[in-house]
């Protein structure tokens, strides 16, 4: 089995995880501010980073 | 007797013809000046001194340098350079553009058209050289048909990152939130997929900008609902009055100086998703104010409130055969002012007042109409 591209995978996988508490705001099961959003996105693109920084070490 | 044979001499062979190519081997930046020296007979060295002198004169120079770099092809690749010096060669690239940058108002002179030009483009291509290294990983080395090739690439991706970031933000804040988000998921997912199938981190970037967008919105809680521009409204009495206002983005002013409101309350719904929206009243009629901005501010006759996620609530009371307005306003980005007079709106700063504060520094007469004023 080909070896994933683990930063898109990291990546994609942040994202499906956003964009669903983004659709449990959308149908008001959750009430987003940005106090939680902002801890939510850097999370989200921390982990994107850090997969990109690791799969560029030799 | 011996007859001599005519001795054939053979011509000597013909040069190739002179084709003007750009130099792997002879190169600063792109190879054109070591190539027109090659193809002219003279030595490299006079061609850049003369591209450089006439980088002074409006720059000219430079417009055909740039001309040559994307019309002239390079030499054939048995001339190719080790990579070592290629990537020497896009070191000089960086170098001596960024050396460009900072030099070319100085030294342009007359020519400061062109160094107004050339910041902006070298920023541009640095910006999506940037960019495409992030998403794609591949290094800064090159010739300098890579160095274009990723630049553009890089672009294309910001270009397109912005595009989304713009669909997420109007896509959600027109009422299409869960749509919206469906689509930040649906990323997800390609990316998910595309991690085992192909190379598919170009779209994190872009995929990220539209989870942006999307989030903004929720998190300001902004409706674009109600249209963009200016609303001035000035109702005549109290029947005229609406119970709600709304607008999308801009600026709303709602006066209600000649709405000869009822003794009692008069409830009052404003909704404004990005900008201003002002409430002025008589001096005889309290306000009480509830307000949720998810960035920017409240302003109440002088009181503030301003930051991320602001709520308000003031809840004075007008005495018994007082009127009393009050105010449930949902602000995504901007502010909400109460005012008595049009004149003491944020635009109309006085300087000898002192204005420093975000809309000035209110000095008029504070929520006079209530009973504890």
């Amino acid at each position: 089995m080909r070896r994933p591209d683990v930063p898109a995978l990291v990546a994609g996988v942040a994202l499906v995880g956003f964009g669903g508490v983004l659709l449990l705001d959308a149908v008001d099961t959750l009430h987003l501010t940005f106090a939680s959003v902002v801890p939510v996105a850097c999370a989200a693109m921390g982990a994107t980073l850090l997969a990109l920084g690791l799969s560029r070490r030799p | 007797m011996e007859s001599e044979q005519p001795t054939q001499q053979m011509p000597p062979p013909q040069p190739p013809p002179r084709r003007l190519t750009r130099s792997r081997t002879d190169r600063v930046l792109g190879g054109v000046c070591g190539g027109i020296g090659r193809a002219l007979g003279v030595d490299a060295l006079i061609v850049r001194i003369l591209a450089v002198a006439l980088l002074f004169a409006g720059g000219i120079s430079l417009i055909v340098y740039v001309a040559m770099l994307v019309l002239v092809p390079e030499e054939a690749e048995g001339a190719e350079q080790p990579s070592s010096l290629r990537d020497a060669n896009t070191a000089v690239v960086v170098l001596v553009a960024i050396g460009l940058i900072v030099l070319a108002p100085i030294l342009l002179g007359g020519g400061l058209l062109v160094a107004g030009l050339l910041f902006p483009l070298a920023f541009i291509a640095l910006a999506g050289m940037v960019t495409w290294w992030l998403v794609s990983g591949e290094p800064f080395a090159g010739d300098a048909g890579d160095v274009i090739r990723r630049s553009s690439l890089g672009l294309v991706v910001l270009v397109g990152s912005a595009l989304l970031f713009g669909a997420g933000f109007l896509g959600a804040g027109i009422g299409g939130d869960a749509a919206a988000a469906g689509a930040v998921v649906a990323a997800g997912l390609v990316l998910v997929v595309g991690a085992f199938v192909g190379r598919v981190r170009w779209v994190i970037l872009p995929a990220m900008a539209l989870a942006l967008g999307v989030s903004v919105v929720a998190a300001a809680g902004i409706s674009l609902d109600g249209g963009v521009g200016e609303r001035d409204y000035r109702p005549g009495s109290s029947a005229a009055l609406k119970d709600r206002y709304e607008l999308g983005a801009g600026e709303m002013v709602l006066d209600l100086r000649r709405a000869d409101l009822p003794r009692g309350d008069t409830p009052l719904k404003l909704q404004l998703g990005m900008g201003q929206a002002t409430l002025v009243v008589p001096e005889n009629v309290c306000v009480a104010s509830k307000a949720d901005v998810g960035a920017g501010a409240v302003d109440v006759f002088g009181d503030t409130n301003a930051g991320v996620n602001v709520g308000w609530d003031d809840q004075p009371e007008a005495g018994r055969r007082g009127r009393r307005v009050v105010v449930d306003a949902d602000v995504g980005f901007g502010a909400l002012l109460v005012r008595h007079d049009r004149r003491d709106l944020g635009r109309h700063r006085r300087p000898d007042r002192g204005d420093d504060g975000p809309f000035g520094d209110y000095t008029g007469p504070g929520n006079t109409g209530c009973s504890d004023a």
